[in-house]
């Protein structure tokens, strides 16, 4: 069960490379097969100073942590039966370079409880990523809701 | 395919996103988004482990329309260009599901536009709604 009082905690921190062969893998799994996506040659013929990151490209943070992409629900004691994941948002504050390394840091904003349409009570859980560049500067914000909805009644 | 676009693209409100379609979406879709994005919750690949949770087979995450979206996105508007993107998950995507693509400029105030967006299956309707904010051309 989520835990409230974690309320302005850290849940973890990992630092992940920005890499060609993540980038290329990651566009094509997203069914777009440019070039622009991976290849620093292409995307200057294309116009860009650089390889651009995918919106969604701060999933390859997972790779880093021991619980992949389930680390943050883990981390805040849900039970992964009755979880779901509600909303995402990305902030996307400044371009990140191919080859940066990148610092993400995941911090519990908020824990709500809601009355669930079926009975029981559900439980929200706003967590917040900020992926720090090598500079200090936040590149990137992550925001997700997490839904742990009621218990079945017996 | 269009190029991605490195300038800002001029848009007004009402515009819509050039349409995108991917589907009949496979188990390999989801198990080759699963090695790139790092999501290996088993229920999105183990089927004997999601037929015992209760659900008819496995399932895709939702962070893989969500990426695709986030892809037709930027060919909309340019990768360098998008400010915010908000998804909000309302449905589930099964193997077989041929998934829709669509948005439309909600409208455009000091050079950003505010842009809605929908994933919808073939199979359940919508299941994704999200917003985004987009530097635009004068």
């Amino acid at each position: 069960m989520i835990d409230p009082e974690l309320v302005g905690q850290e849940l973890g921190s990992v630092r992940f490379p920005v890499e060609r062969s993540k980038l290329y893998e990651l566009a094509r799994a997203l069914h777009d097969d440019d070039a622009a996506w991976h290849d620093p040659d292409a995307a200057a013929a294309a116009g860009f100073d650089g390889v651009p990151l995918p919106p969604t490209a701060t999933v390859l943070a997972d790779h880093w942590r021991a619980d992949g992409a389930l680390a943050p629900a883990l981390a805040l004691g849900a039970d992964l039966g009755r979880l779901l994941h509600g909303e995402a948002a990305w902030e996307l504050l400044r371009p990140v370079a191919l080859g940066e390394e990148l610092r993400a840091t995941t911090r519990v904003v908020d824990v709500t409880t809601r009355e669930g349409r079926r009975g029981g009570t559900m439980t929200l859980a706003t967590i917040a990523t900020d992926f720090v560049a090598p500079d200090g500067e936040v590149a990137i914000r992550r925001t997700d809701t997490l839904i742990e909805t009621g218990e079945a009644a017996a | 395919m269009t190029a991605l676009p490195a300038a800002p693209v001029a848009l007004a409100a009402g515009d819509a996103m050039p349409p995108h379609s991917v589907g009949p979406l496979t188990r390999t879709d989801i198990v080759r988004y699963a090695g790139a994005g790092g999501d290996l919750n088993p229920i999105h690949h183990d089927e004997p482990l999601a037929r015992a949770a209760g659900f008819p087979t496995v399932f895709g995450m939702g962070m893989l329309h969500a990426g695709v979206l986030g892809m037709r996105l930027a060919r909309w508007v340019g990768p360098t260009h998008i400010k915010t993107y908000n998804v909000r998950f309302v449905g589930q995507v099964w193997p077989g599901d041929v998934l829709a693509f669509t948005g439309t400029v909600a409208s455009v105030a000091d050079g950003v536009a505010t842009l809605e967006l929908v994933v919808a299956s073939s199979s359940g309707g919508e299941v994704l709604r999200a917003t985004a904010t987009a530097a635009v051309a004068a």
